[in-house]
């Protein structure tokens, strides 16, 4: 057993929807806590260890990522949430460990391989889009349809824009200029781009930071949806009450060390607060919440 | 009360009428805009202007500029710049006429020669610019002054022309001569604006292009190869420069090392009026076309109207500024 499996723990939930968390030394291997699922992971991230010079980014990380679940990815900064995502979406590479995909070994060596072969697609905090090409241009930009291999399949790929908007129940056209679109419009686009392309796993890093609060709950919906369509999304997100919206898991990131995974049942944002601040000992219901306001108040968005 | 409730509406409203008249920030409608202005105007000011003859003139005495801002709006569509288009073209021009008068190539073959030299240079500026990460301006600031000197390398610091004796034409495959009556030149501009408008609109590489110009870590998250097109807007931008000097050298039947002098910022001039602004992302071949046919029509009619020459610096300025200002980074309206 690695040195991250001594030192991760389980949350159990309590009846009175105050959480437990116990130690897991006796579970194998780490990152499964919190999920009972004997499924075939997806994705099966296994010691994975990123350095930046004497830094150590994401340190031995054992995480388990199975179909159609949206697991919470939390933790204060610098705790190497982004820098993990970054070795899914291939643009850092893992200094050790391996990646199981469907229970093979795989390399991610770069976001086109993540893309293509792992079926990862990457929605970023600041959105990755072109606000000078309209929305069909957006969604099949690097992988465009072409006719005779050469020429852009315009037609094709604004009919192809239009039915996945219609899925995701936009109003948003194909032809609309993505600089006259509203920040939760370009949202949907971003996510259009997984859904044209069949992703089976979405990262989605700080989706609500961009977008109005009120526009916030039409997004976690767009996650359940998501899910609903067959998706898996890992959601990294300061707003806690986001996280509990949404996941069905939530892994606690401290210091680039996986600190635990927890089942999100009667887990409040006390207890997540409590716990991304290596927390480990019984929380009872209230008792972190001056930290838990005082974090959240840290990073509150602001308005749009 | 009421009208600060109101006015943001109204400015809205005004914004989308003027929108629904001048399209959004990179619409070809703009720069339509201003051609229709400039033809008006130049019509009033000369009533020569709206003649056959001097039409024809028009467009084949503008067909240089117009292939240089087709090349430059490349470049400038990925929020770089090419300052060296007009040396490249007296360089390119120069080593065509040296190839065919000096050197006795066929006039086919001087073509393709400074064609390629064109597009060797831009490929070098391009990496100099992404490997180098040294900014577009300061490389081809350095193009600028080294391909002129280049040029006076040439002839000694001389034109070159057929010499009576030697019956060497400037024809380079007859592209000076004529076809329907209109110059074969005029014919060479329009079909690199189609070509450079199709690849633009109609193919990966110019959906790209644009891409990049309109955010580069858009592009990069996608695997978009986002230095090597930047290396090919230089490369396009090159041989266009030294298309345009071998057309110059053929219409005057004679090159100078100094032919292109000043063409470099007017190029850029009509490519701002064409509505791609400098930070790139937005615009078209065609509407740089137009930009440079206006600059060209400013050209004109200061000849018609027998103003000095030495008035076109000051009219080109106040177009250009006028240009920027439509060209900035104005929001997108629904």
């Amino acid at each position: 057993m690695s040195d991250n499996a001594r030192t991760t723990k389980t949350v159990v939930p309590s009846s009175g929807g105050a959480a437990h968390v116990g130690m897991a030394e006796d579970r194998a291997p780490v990152g499964n806590e919190g999920g009972d699922d004997h499924r075939l992971p997806l994705l099966s991230v296994q010691g994975v260890s990123k350095h930046f010079g004497p830094v150590t980014a994401v340190d031995k990380v054992h995480l388990d990522i199975y179909p159609q679940e949206v697991v919470g990815l939390i933790g204060d900064n610098g705790a190497g949430k982004s820098t993990f995502l970054s070795l899914l979406t291939g643009y850092n590479r893992a200094d050790e460990g391996t990646f199981l995909y469907k229970g093979s070994p795989v390399s991610i060596t770069s976001p086109r391989e993540s893309r293509n072969k792992l079926r990862i697609e990457m929605i970023y905090q600041q959105l990755q889009l072109a606000r000078d090409l309209t929305v069909w241009e957006n969604l099949f930009l690097g992988e465009e349809l072409r006719l005779w291999g050469v020429a852009l399949d315009r037609r094709a790929m604004r009919k192809r824009a239009g039915e996945v908007l219609e899925r995701l129940h936009s109003k948003v056209r194909p032809n609309d200029l993505l600089g006259t679109l509203s920040g939760g419009e370009q949202q949907v686009v971003a996510i259009g781009r997984a859904i044209l392309f069949e992703r089976d796993i979405i990262l989605m890093d700080e989706p609500t930071a961009a977008i109005s609060a009120a526009k916030v709950e039409d997004l976690l919906q767009l996650v359940r949806d998501l899910k609903a369509l067959g998706k898996t999304v890992i959601l990294v997100s300061h707003r806690l009450e986001d996280i509990l919206a949404v996941a069905d898991r939530v892994a606690v990131l401290v210091l680039g060390r996986l600190h635990c995974v927890v089942p999100n049942k009667g887990l409040s944002v006390a207890s997540l607060v409590h716990l991304m601040f290596g927390g480990g000992a019984e929380v009872a219901g209230g008792m972190d919440l001056l930290a838990a306001a005082s974090w959240q108040a840290r990073h509150a968005e602001k308005p749009q | 009360m009421a009208t600060a409730v109101l006015a943001p509406r109204q400015s809205l409203q005004w914004r989308r009428l003027g929108r629904l008249l001048a399209g959004n920030p990179g619409s070809v409608r703009r720069p339509v805009a201003f051609l229709v202005v400039a033809v008006i105007a130049s019509t009033i000011a000369s009533s020569s202007f709206l003649t056959l003859g001097n039409l024809k003139s028009l467009l084949t005495s503008s067909s240089f500029l117009i292939v240089l801002a087709c090349g430059e709006a490349f470049v400038i569509l990925m929020g770089m710049i090419d300052l060296g288009v007009e040396s490249m073209l007296s360089c390119a021009g120069m080593f065509a006429a040296w190839l065919l008068v000096f050197e006795g190539f066929p006039g086919w073959l001087s073509f393709l020669c400074a064609t390629v030299f064109g597009a060797l240079v831009g490929s070098l500026v391009g990496l100099f610019v992404t490997r180098a990460r040294v900014p577009s301006f300061v490389v081809t600031l350095g193009t600028y002054w080294g391909l002129l000197g280049i040029a006076l390398l040439f002839n000694g610091g001389n034109y070159i022309a057929p010499s009576e004796g030697t019956h060497v034409i400037f024809t380079f495959g007859g592209i000076a001569g004529n076809s329907f009556g209109v110059s074969n030149l005029v014919f060479m501009m329009l079909g690199v604006v189609v070509a450079a408008q199709l690849v633009l609109s109609y193919s990966p590489v110019g959906l790209w292009v644009r891409a990049v110009g309109s955010n580069e870590q858009a592009g990069k998250a996608v695997g978009l190869p986002t230095r090597n097109l930047k290396v090919t807007a230089f490369v396009i931008s090159g041989s266009l420069a030294a298309l345009a000097g071998v057309m110059i050298a053929a219409w005057q039947a004679s090159i100078y090392p100094t032919s292109g002098s000043g063409m470099s910022l007017q190029a850029i001039a009509g490519v701002i009026l064409g509505g791609i602004p400098f930070t790139g992302g937005r615009g078209s071949v065609v509407g740089a076309a137009i930009g440079a046919l206006v600059i060209g029509i400013i050209n004109d009619v200061i000849v018609l109207v027998g103003l000095s020459s030495n008035y076109e610096y000051i009219f080109v300025a106040a177009v250009l500024i006028l240009a920027g200002l439509q060209a900035r980074g104005g929001e997108f309206v629904k």
